[in-house]
C-alpha cells in the first residue's frame, strides 16, 4: 500500500491538498486501481510494443502550420479573466527568482 | 426531430423564436428535477442570414465548450466565473449555421466522469427514472435530448461520455473518427482520446448535425481535412452484404452462466434478437473471440492514459490568468488555495493517479504500457475491421443503474461489458450508440463502431439498425406531459 | 594543478512571423500583452500547432552544427507550476530533439577547438515576469516565442574558449538567419555549468550552474570568478557545494540556493501533436539551404583565395557582406581588385551612410561591370571608384556613367604620342629643362597634363613609358 505521506507529497507537488479522510479514500482506491494496472503489465512481450500516443498516424501535408500570424487577443481579451492587474499585465505576489 | 422542426419553419408554421421560448420554457421546466443545465440562455440570438438545415434550430452545448462571452465552468468550482474570450470552433460553425443556443449542459467535473453526478452544481437525473443516474460525462446533454429539450446537443466523449449516457438516456449519441471534429475550444480532458460528438433522437439527425460542424480547422492540428461528402445522403445506402462482427467475450450469454443479473441476461438476450433482425435485413453478422487478457487492460489502460493526460491538461486551472484567485501571501499559496478550492476530492484523486503514472520510476510500467496495449487493441480491431466494416455491441449491459449501485469495479462484467466503448477512443474510430431496447423499463443502447474515416459507412449502418429497432425519435420527455 | 570543465546551455530566440504554436505575432515589444493568442495564455480549450518555419530553422541549425537529425518530430510536454508558464507545462523535445552529437570547430587564439554539441531542440519560451518591491508583474507577450536550446558537452576548459564559442555559435545563427540572437533582448541566453577537479583526476568535481547570463562579457566574468573561486576552495582543503550561483554586478558569483532533489519534470509525448516522419526530400531541400558558415568561408579566403588575414576577417566575419563580396566573384571577377574594392569603397561608404551591404546602390552585378573594366584596363582604378562614388551618390547605373562621360580608357599607343606631342608642343620649357638639365622631374608634370588634357582618360602608366620615349626622341634629334 502507498503511503499517505506520498500521497500527501504527490498532492502537493500538483499544488492542491485533501483532507485526511480523502487521502483514506485515495488510498484503498489506489490499491484496486493498482490490481487494475496489474493487468497491462502481465500482457506478454508488452515491452516489445511500440507505445501509441495518438489514435492514429496522419499524412505530412496537414503537419506544419505555415508561418503566418493568424488571429491572437487584445489586451482587453488578455486581461478579462484575471483579477488582479496593474499596467495592462497580470498581477501576482511576488515571485522570488529561481 | 430536425427535419421536421425545419420543415414546419420553412413552412412558416412556426418561428425559430418560438421554438427557442419552448425549449427555453421546458429546460426551465425539467431544471430543478433533472438539472440539465448550467446556463440557461435570456435571449434569443440567431445570425441573420444563416441559411443551412439548421437555421432556426435550437440546441444544448456541454459547458466544457469555449463560447466567449458566455459563462463555461465544466461544472467545476475552479471555473466557476470563467467567461471565455474566444468560441470553440463547434460553436462558431452551429452559430453560422443559424443553430440558436438555448443553454450549456451539466457535465462530470471536467468530464472526468462517468455518471453525471460530479458537477459542482449537482447531480443529473435520468429522465426515464429519477432515481438512476443518467451517465456522463455528457450527463446535461443526454438529459436535455431525452427530455425533449431540444432535437440537438453537443457533448465530449473521451472514453465512452457521448455514447454511455445516449444509451442510458434512450437516445442516440455519435461521436466520429478523430479528428472530424475540430477539438479547438474544448476543454482538454485527455487529448489523444477527446472526441467531440452529437446527441440526436435519430441517427439521420446525428448525420445532419455532424455534416454541419465537421471538417478541417487552422487551430487544430489533428483535424481532418474534409471527406467532403454529406452523411445525411448516405444514411439510406443498401446495406446489403456489409459484415459486422460482434466479441465473444462480451456478447456470448455463455459467459454469464453463473450470473444472476436478470437484467444483463435480458440484454443480452435481447442484443442476440436484434441482431437476428439484423441479418434478415442483409447484414452478415459474426462472433469473433478477442483474447480475454487484452479486453480486461481495456478499461485500466483507458484510466492510465486519460488520468496520465488530464493531469497535464487541468495544470492551467490555477486562478492566475483566469479562474477565482486563491488567497495567500505567496504565488505558490494563491495557486495552491485556488487548486484545493477549486476541485472536487474525485478530480483530485484522479489528477494524483495520473501524476504517479507519469513519475519518471512509474512511467515505464505503467503509462507506457498502457500505450503499448492501446496499440495492441487498436491493431485487433484494424485487423478484424480488414475483414468486417464494423464492430456491433450492447453499450452497457442493463438500462441506467440507480445513485446507490455499488457494482463489483473488479467483475469481468464491469471491466469489459461496461467499458469496451473506449476502444473507439483508443483508435480514433467513428463509434454510435441507438436506444435498441428496454429492460426493466429503461434503455439500452446498442452501439456501433466502423473503420476511421468511414463515418458515412457507419451512420449508414445505424440508420438501418435503428430502423429494426422500431425506437427512433423516443424520447422521455413524452412520459411527463 | 586544477583545471575546469565547462558545459554550455544555450537558449536563441527564433526569428519568425509568428509563434512556436500559434499564430500570434513573434515580434519584440515593450507594450504588455500585445501579442497574445489564446494559446500563448494557456486558456482552456487551446490546442498547439507547430510552426513550419521554426521547426525548419531548428532543424537546420541542428544540420549546420552536424547534429544527427530524428526520422520524425516529436514534441513532449514537461510539467511543472511557474507563474511565467501558463499552460502548466512547456512544449519541448526529449523524446526525439532535432539533433544529437554535433560539433562546432571554434578557432580559439589562432587554435582549432571542437566543442561537442549533445542535443539542440526545439520549445517554447515563457512569459515574462517583472519583479517590484511586493508584487510580480506577468506579460505573456514571450509566451510561446520558438525557442532552440543547444547543450553542449562537457568540454570547454576555459573562459576564452566559452565565449568564442557562445561568439562563433550567434555567427551561427546569423549566418544561417535563424535569429538575430540580440543578447541585449535576451534572445540569447546561456547557462554555465562548471566544476574544477585535478588534472589527475578521474571524475569529475562538483557542479555549479549559473543561469540566464544574457551578456557574454558577464559569462566571461562569471567563469573566470567561479574557477578562481573553486579552485581556491579546493586548494585550502574545502569543498565546492552543488548550488546555483548568479552573476552580479561587481563581476563576482553569489550563491541563490543549494541543489535539491531533481525535480521529476514527468515528460511525455505532447498528445496534440502527432509524430510525423519527415521525407528525404524535406531534408534535401534544408540541406541545401543551409550556406557557408564562417570558419568555412575563413578558411576558404585563407587556402583559395590567398587573401591577406585582416582581409579575411573583414571579408567573413559578417554573412551579408561575405556573400556580397562572393556574388561578385561568382560573375568571374578578379579577386584581388574585388578585394581591393569591397574592402576600401564599399564597406567605408556603408559605413558612412550607415545601412546595410544589402541596400546599397551598388549591386554585386554593378561592382563587378566596374571590377571588370578595370581589370582589362578599360578604366583606371582611380577611376573605378571615382565612378563607384558617383554612382552611389546619383543612384545611376555605373555603365551609364561610363557611357556619359566617356571615361574609357585611351590605350592606343598612336592617339597617346599625338596627346603628349600637342602637350610638348604647347610647354617647350619643360622639354628644355629635360634636353639640358636631364630633368626627370618633368614627367610628372607632362603626365598631368596629359591626364588633364585627355579628361583623365590616358592610360598614365603607358603614357608615362611614350612621355619618356618622346622626350629621349627630342632630345636626340635636337643634338644631330
Amino acid at each position: 500500500m502507498i503511503a499517505k505521506e506520498k500521497l500527501k507529497d504527490y498532492a502537493h507537488k500538483l499544488m492542491f491538498d485533501m483532507d485526511d479522510e480523502e487521502y483514506q479514500t485515495l488510498q484503498e482506491e489506489f490499491e484496486i486501481i493498482l490490481k487494475q494496472m496489474d493487468v497491462i503489465s502481465k500482457i506478454p512481450n508488452i515491452s516489445e510494443v511500440n507505445p501509441m500516443t495518438f489514435p492514429f498516424r496522419v499524412d505530412e501535408e496537414r503537419f506544419l502550420r505555415e508561418d503566418e500570424i493568424g488571429d491572437y487577443l487584445t489586451v482587453g481579451e488578455v486581461l478579462a479573466n484575471s483579477k488582479h492587474q496593474v499596467n495592462d499585465q497580470v498581477k501576482v505576489p511576488k515571485v522570488v527568482e529561481e | 426531430m430536425i427535419e421536421e422542426l425545419r420543415e414546419k419553419l420553412d413552412k412558416d408554421e412556426v418561428t425559430s423564436e418560438e421554438l427557442f421560448n419552448e425549449a427555453l420554457k421546458k429546460a426551465h421546466q425539467y431544471q430543478e428535477e433533472y438539472n440539465s443545465f448550467v446556463t440557461i440562455m435570456d435571449q434569443y440570438k440567431i445570425k441573420k442570414r444563416a441559411d443551412s438545415i439548421l437555421t432556426g434550430i435550437p440546441y444544448a452545448l456541454k459547458d466544457n465548450f469555449s463560447t466567449s462571452g458566455i459563462l463555461t465552468t465544466a461544472s467545476s468550482n475552479i471555473l466557476k466565473d470563467y467567461v471565455p474570450v474566444y468560441d470553440a470552433t463547434v460553436y462558431k460553425k452551429l452559430k453560422q449555421s443559424g443553430a440558436v443556443l438555448v443553454g450549456k449542459t451539466v457535465l462530470d467535473e471536467l468530464a472526468m466522469g462517468g455518471t453525471g453526478t460530479t458537477a459542482a452544481t449537482g447531480i443529473v437525473r435520468n429522465p426515464w427514472d429519477k432515481e438512476r443516474l443518467i451517465g456522463g460525462s455528457s450527463a446535461g446533454s443526454a438529459a436535455a435530448v431525452a427530455l425533449g429539450i431540444v432535437p440537438f446537443a453537443i457533448g465530449s466523449d473521451t472514453g465512452d461520455s457521448i455514447r454511455k449516457p445516449a444509451s442510458y438516456g434512450g437516445v442516440v449519441g455519435y461521436k466520429p473518427t478523430y479528428g472530424r471534429i475540430s477539438r479547438y475550444g474544448l476543454f482538454a480532458f485527455a487529448s489523444s482520446l477527446d472526441h467531440v460528438g452529437v446527441f440526436t433522437r435519430s441517427v439521420r439527425d446525428a448525420a445532419i448535425v455532424t455534416d454541419i460542424i465537421k471538417g478541417q480547422d487552422s487551430h487544430d492540428m489533428t483535424s481532418l481535412k474534409d471527406d467532403n461528402k454529406t452523411y445525411l445522403k448516405e444514411v439510406d445506402n443498401d446495406i446489403k452484404g456489409r459484415k459486422l462482427f460482434y466479441i465473444k467475450e462480451i456478447c456470448n450469454l455463455d459467459n454469464y452462466k453463473d450470473s444472476n443479473d436478470k437484467e444483463l441476461i435480458e440484454t443480452l438476450t435481447r442484443f442476440n434478437e436484434l441482431l437476428d433482425k439484423c441479418r434478415d435485413q442483409g447484414f452478415i453478422i459474426e462472433e469473433v473471440s478477442i483474447d480475454k487478457q487484452l479486453l480486461e487492460a481495456i478499461y485500466p489502460t483507458y484510466m492510465t492514459i486519460s488520468c496520465a493526460e488530464a493531469t497535464s491538461n487541468n495544470a492551467n486551472l490555477t486562478g492566475i490568468q483566469f479562474g477565482p484567485r486563491g488567497q495567500g501571501n505567496s504565488i505558490d499559496e494563491i495557486i495552491f488555495d485556488a487548486r484545493t478550492k477549486g476541485f472536487s476530492e474525485l478530480i483530485k484523486r484522479r489528477f494524483i493517479l495520473g501524476s504517479y503514472i507519469l513519475q519518471k520510476e512509474n512511467q515505464e510500467k505503467l503509462y507506457l504500457n498502457a500505450c503499448r496495449i492501446r496499440r495492441l487493441i487498436v491493431d485487433k480491431i484494424t485487423e478484424l475491421f480488414k475483414e468486417y466494416d464494423g464492430m456491433i455491441l450492447p453499450a452497457s449491459g442493463s438500462g441506467a443503474p440507480k445513485f446507490d449501485d455499488s457494482s463489483e469495479k473488479l467483475s469481468d462484467r464491469y471491466l469489459i461489458l461496461e467499458n469496451h466503448m473506449a476502444i473507439g477512443n483508443f483508435g480514433g474510430f467513428p463509434s454510435i450508440t441507438i436506444p435498441y431496447c428496454f429492460v426493466n423499463n429503461m434503455p439500452v443502447g446498442v452501439n456501433i463502431t466502423g473503420r476511421i474515416m468511414e463515418d458515412d459507412v457507419v451512420l449508414n449502418i445505424a440508420n438501418k439498425i435503428e430502423e429494426l429497432t422500431g425506437l427512433k425519435g423516443i424520447k422521455a420527455g413524452d412520459m411527463h406531459v | 594543478m586544477y583545471k575546469a570543465v565547462i558545459g554550455l546551455e544555450v537558449h536563441c530566440e527564433l526569428d519568425t512571423n509568428s509563434k512556436n504554436f500559434s499564430a500570434s505575432p513573434n515580434t519584440f515589444t515593450e507594450i504588455p500583452n500585445i501579442n497574445v493568442s489564446t494559446v500563448d495564455l494557456g486558456l482552456p480549450g487551446i490546442l498547439p500547432y507547430p510552426n513550419k518555419e521554426a521547426v525548419k530553422k531548428a532543424l537546420k541549425t541542428a544540420m549546420a552544427l552536424h547534429c544527427t537529425n530524428p526520422d520524425e518530430v516529436v514534441f513532449d510536454r514537461k510539467n511543472y507550476f511557474y507563474p511565467d508558464l501558463p499552460k502548466g507545462y512547456q512544449i519541448t523535445q526529449v523524446t526525439k530533439p532535432m539533433g544529437i552529437n554535433g560539433y562546432l570547430d571554434i578557432l580559439v587564439n589562432g587554435e582549432k577547438k571542437r566543442v561537442l554539441i549533445h542535443q539542440l531542440h526545439l520549445e517554447e519560451d515563457t512569459a515574462s515576469l517583472d519583479h517590484f518591491n511586493n508584487y510580480s508583474l506577468i506579460d505573456y507577450n514571450r509566451s510561446g516565442i520558438p525557442l532552440i536550446e543547444i547543450v553542449t558537452e562537457p568540454c570547454i576548459e576555459n573562459a576564452d574558449q566559452a565565449v568564442t564559442f557562445l561568439e562563433d555559435l550567434r555567427d551561427v545563427f546569423l549566418f544561417l538567419g535563424v535569429s538575430e540572437a540580440r543578447s541585449n533582448y535576451g534572445q540569447m541566453r546561456c547557462d554555465v555549468n562548471i566544476s574544477v577537479m585535478k588534472d589527475t583526476d578521474k571524475e569529475l568535481g562538483t557542479k555549479v550552474e549559473m543561469k540566464n547570463i544574457n551578456a557574454f562579457t558577464n559569462v566571461r566574468a562569471a567563469i573566470e570568478y567561479e574557477i578562481k573561486r573553486q579552485t581556491g576552495l579546493l586548494e585550502s582543503g574545502g569543498k565546492v557545494v552543488q548550488e546555483t550561483r548568479r552573476i552580479a554586478e561587481d563581476g563576482k558569483t553569489y550563491s541563490m540556493r543549494e541543489k535539491v532533489d531533481a525535480v521529476d519534470y514527468k515528460y511525455f509525448v505532447e498528445p496534440n501533436i502527432p509524430p510525423v516522419k519527415l521525407s528525404d526530400e524535406f531534408y534535401q531541400k534544408l540541406m541545401e539551404e543551409i550556406p557557408e558558415l564562417k570558419l568555412e568561408r575563413y578558411e576558404k579566403y585563407i587556402n583559395e583565395y590567398h587573401l591577406s588575414e585582416y582581409d579575411v576577417g573583414v571579408l567573413s566575419s559578417k554573412k551579408d557582406i561575405s556573400d556580397y563580396f562572393e556574388e561578385v566573384l561568382s560573375y568571374g571577377s578578379d579577386i584581388e581588385l574585388t578585394v581591393n574594392f569591397v574592402t576600401s569603397a564599399i564597406l567605408s561608404t556603408i559605413k558612412k551612410l550607415e545601412i546595410d551591404i544589402k541596400d546599397l546602390f551598388i549591386t554585386p552585378k554593378m561592382l563587378s561591370g566596374i571590377v571588370d573594366k578595370v581589370k582589362n584596363k578599360d578604366i583606371s582604378l582611380d577611376h573605378g571608384k571615382k565612378i563607384l562614388y558617383q554612382a552611389i551618390e546619383q543612384k545611376i547605373d555605373p555603365n551609364e556613367i561610363i557611357k556619359k562621360q566617356n571615361l574609357h580608357q585611351i590605350n592606343d599607343k598612336d592617339q597617346l604620342l599625338n596627346l603628349i606631342c600637342e602637350v610638348m608642343d604647347e610647354n617647350k620649357e619643360q622639354v628644355r629643362q629635360y634636353i639640358e638639365d636631364g630633368n626627370t622631374y618633368v614627367y610628372n608634370f607632362f603626365i598631368g597634363k596629359v591626364m588633364q588634357n585627355s579628361n583623365r582618360q590616358a592610360n598614365p602608366n603607358v603614357s608615362l613609358e611614350i612621355i619618356k620615349e618622346e622626350l629621349e626622341r627630342r632630345k636626340n634629334s635636337e643634338s644631330k
